[in-house]
């Protein structure tokens, strides 16, 4: 086990500078620079701040200290805002968006998984199809559509909720919701047909064979595996919510860290889409390897050697 | 009217809300009315940095605007007023500009505020590794100063001098009778040397060491969330500021702003949703349109075939109706523009744009005179005329308008016209590289001179892009830029705008306006044609 987290871990750490390096040069090679605006910089300030941020150095080498910064943590100085450095983006930014993003976890899974257990046990009844109704919507209508409908509703014509900020905690709630329809109308939907498909499996006949509940059946025969699909895509799912949704964040006005990432790739903001893609990445990969430990969890078929 | 009211409640309630959540700040009441003086008013874009000695970024205007003051400032009458200058004499020659600074001047952390910062604060544009961005309004009119910006070392030569503390001198190369306007920029506000020392680039990340001079001060910086300022005591005119609190809140998207507004959680917003504003004209109270000193144009590339020939960038320009790109297409309040100087200066009580040349144009498309005109060029019926590629950046209002011209010049002169879209950032290289055919652009003003305007189109600018020379209109341009009489100084620019438009080097569209929206509650305020809004006079009235 522990070799095989070690193997890991040095997996992640390549595929790290991989995508580093991969973006450095994707950026590089789109037209435009960090200086690039209308009113054109005076050719002596543009080579004084190329000079400050080592631009005018060949890419290699600028790769080369971009990547022996990477190691000591520190990923460079903004090249849009003086002063601030990527490292400040995203201590401002990520605790925004990872604590929407928790509180958005947490109603997903308390919201999908009894709703699409419910769905499966009650196949084909009246909860069944509602539970269905509200997945479909919630996969089918895009999220800033839904932002925008229940900003209309409930803050303007009904005047409960805050249009936009965290000032209270009330503010929360739409984006809250808005942010985690599609993925709790997709859990509900894989905890459903996952489930239903566990319930059609000889060992849940053997074990209603044997007397059990129906109540324990459920909860100690089908539900571990039934959730293995669902834990599956929850790695993801948890890293794409608590890195935060630019959309979201942009019409609810939170100032997390989606639109700095966003706003970092038309402003050529070099180092700041280089540290935030590669924080993106760092989370994800560690995510999917959360995702993967926890199998061994509730599934005893799962061993890593 | 009860609208209002409810709003007006909801207001009330939501800053309780605020002030519950935040230490222990108790609301203070302003005499005379028991409404809380307090203005929340959002912005759409955070500004890329606070350091008015760097940034050229127009995101940054309200908050700079209003917490800095230079020597002198735009009042609402769009005129210049003394600011942290009392009073000036400019010599005869034109060439000396002294400043009488204000009695007791201080920094917003009670220091004294004199001469020697301006000096500072100046000096410290006018080196190179500060990146200032408006570094050229400086390097292009102070005598020595683009020396000193080239590596002279040779402070002494810079013509700017603290001659004692309330008195500063600043000598220009040549008389310019519009150098005072440019005074106005924030540019040269004072930066205080004691924080700038201590804290480096950072000295405006955080509120303790944000040390500013004018009405406002502030109190905290919220990344990504907004600023908020409060009554600078130790403004010389503070006596008559009357909000107690100015927060700016980052709201990205204008809609939701405009539910806040509807909703009351804050007063004011600084881009209107362009697809919001029939609706708005017609219902709002608290729509503001502000003209605005800037003209919307299209760049043509006068260096390529056949766009070199005058007369088919006439053509092309007389085929727009702009009437109908403006009243059906953007929905706006912009007017038509004939050339590329917009209206708005004036001398002596005389507009500059008085009986200027509509330069063959008409707010409506001249059908025929375009055709005529494309004829003329050897195009008849746009026979034999090249695909045009009218290429703009990805915007959505830009894309409305780019389409309606496509349509306009397809049907009205027979031409096969090509639309292509890219970011800006990729755009404006091209530009730039004169790898176009037409393309969107636009010039908001710097300052409230029309030879803001003029130097796009001088045969040896850097943002002249359209291949554009006319050593005519040059010779003109440098005439009017050093003469010191200012209604000799607008006959020799009006001179150079005929000499200019006969060519159409470009395709002017439309003169701009601003929409804002602004509770009515809220009083005492302006915003100047150059986008500029000061609050310094503003209050809440309930």
């Amino acid at each position: 086990m522990s070799s095989y987290i070690f193997k890991r871990m040095a997996m992640t750490i390549i595929t790290l500078f991989l995508i580093a390096i991969l973006v450095f040069f994707l950026m590089h090679a789109i037209p435009g620079g960090p200086f690039t605006a209308q009113r054109e910089l005076p050719p002596e300030v543009e080579a004084a701040l190329n000079e400050k941020y080592n631009l005018d150095q060949s890419l290699p080498r600028q790769l080369i200290s971009y990547l022996g910064g990477l190691l000591k943590g520190d990923l460079g100085p903004s090249f849009k805002y003086p002063g601030m450095r990527v490292n400040d983006f995203i201590r401002e930014g990520f605790p925004v968006s990872a604590k929407l993003g928790l509180i958005t976890i947490i109603f997903v899974l308390a919201a999908s998984i009894p709703m699409g257990i419910v769905a499966a046990l009650k196949n084909g009844k009246w909860q069944d199809v509602l539970s269905m109704i509200i997945a479909t919507i919630g996969v089918t209508i895009p999220s800033f559509v839904i932002a925008t409908l229940l900003m209309y509703v409930f803050s303007l014509k009904l005047g409960w909720l805050p249009a936009f900020g965290f000032d209270k905690p009330s503010g929360y709630i739409l984006p809250v919701i808005a942010l985690g329809g599609y993925s709790m109308s997709f859990l509900a939907r894989l905890m459903r047909s996952s489930l239903l498909e566990v319930m059609g499996q000889d060992y849940i006949r053997t074990a209603r064979a044997k007397g059990l509940t129906e109540f324990n059946i459920v909860v100690h025969h089908a539900l571990r595996n039934a959730l293995i699909p669902v834990v599956t895509v929850l790695g993801p799912t948890i890293a794409a919510l608590l890195t935060g949704s630019f959309v979201i964040e942009k019409i609810f006005a939170l100032p997390g860290m989606g639109k700095h990432f966003v706003t970092s790739i038309t402003n050529r903001d070099y180092t700041t889409i280089l540290g935030i893609t590669i924080f993106y990445a760092t989370f994800l990969v560690v995510m999917v390897f959360l995702v993967d430990m926890f199998y061994v969890l509730i599934d005893p078929r799962i061993k890593y050697e | 009217m009860t609208r209002i009211l409810s709003l007006m409640s909801i207001l009330l309630f939501t800053t309780a809300m605020v002030f519950a959540g935040g230490a222990g700040d108790n609301s203070e009441m302003e005499q005379g009315g028991d409404v809380e003086q307090k203005l929340i008013f959002a912005l759409q874009n955070e500004p890329d940095g606070l350091d008015p000695g760097i940034t050229n970024n127009s995101f940054a205007s309200p908050v700079l605007l209003n917490s800095f003051e230079g020597l002198v400032v735009y009042d609402e009458n769009n005129s210049i007023a003394g600011g942290s200058a009392e009073s000036w004499t400019i010599s005869d020659d034109g060439l000396t500009y002294t400043f009488t600074l204000r009695n007791n001047l201080k920094w917003s952390d009670g220091s004294p505020l004199t001469a020697s910062d301006f000096v500072y604060s100046y000096m410290r544009v006018l080196d190179p590794a500060l990146g200032a961005q408006y570094s050229e309004m400086l390097t292009d009119y102070i005598v020595g100063a683009a020396e000193y910006y080239g590596g002279s070392e040779d402070m002494n030569s810079v013509g700017i001098k603290a001659l004692d503390d309330q008195t500063l001198e600043i000598i220009l190369m040549k008389p310019t009778a519009y150098y005072i306007g440019i005074l106005g920029m924030w540019v040269y506000s004072p930066v205080n040397e004691a924080t700038v020392t201590a804290n480096g680039d950072k000295w405006t990340l955080s509120a303790e060491s944000f040390i500013s001079n004018g009405p406002f001060k502030m109190e905290e910086i919220s990344f990504g969330e907004g600023y908020e300022l409060v009554k600078n005591e130790n403004y010389w005119n503070a006596a008559n500021v009357k909000l107690e609190k100015l927060n700016f809140r980052f709201i990205p998207d204008p809609s939701t702003a405009l539910v806040a507004l509807e909703k009351g959680d804050i007063d004011g917003q600084w881009e209107v949703p362009s697809a919001d504003l029939p609706s708005l004209k017609a219902n709002s109270d608290a729509l503001q349109i502000i003209p605005s000193y800037g003209t919307t144009y299209y760049e043509i590339n006068c260096a390529k075939a056949p766009y070199d020939n005058p007369k088919v960038r006439l053509a092309l320009s007389m085929a727009l109706d702009r009437t109908s790109l403006i009243e059906n297409v953007l929905q706006s309040t912009d007017q038509p523009a004939f050339s590329l100087i917009a209206p708005g200066y004036s001398v002596d009580g005389m507009a500059y744009d008085e009986g200027r040349s509509d330069f063959g144009l008409s707010p409506m498309a001249d059908v025929e005179g375009a055709r005529a005109m494309l004829a003329e060029a050897g195009y008849p019926n746009g026979e034999g005329f090249p695909t045009l590629e009218l290429s703009y950046y990805t915007n959505e209002t830009v894309k409305n308008i780019v389409e309606a011209m496509q349509q306009m010049w397809q049907e009205n002169l027979g031409i096969k016209v090509n639309v292509s879209t890219e970011e800006w950032a990729v755009y404006y290289e091209n530009i730039q590289a004169l790898n176009y055919d037409v393309g969107a652009m636009g010039w908001g003003a710097d300052y409230m001179h029309p030879m803001t305007f003029f130097p796009l189109r001088l045969s040896d600018n850097g943002m002249n892009n359209s291949g554009y020379a006319n050593s005519e209109y040059d010779s003109l341009i440098e005439k009017a830029q050093s003469e010191t009489d200012p209604v000799n100084a607008m006959k020799l620019m009006r001179e150079a705008d005929d000499v200019l438009m006969a060519d159409m080097p470009l395709i002017p569209l439309y003169y701009r306006s601003s929409p804002k929206m602004i509770a009515p509650y809220v009083k005492g305020w302006y915003i100047t044609p150059l986008n500029n809004m000061y609050l310094s006079g503003a209050y809440i009235e309930k």
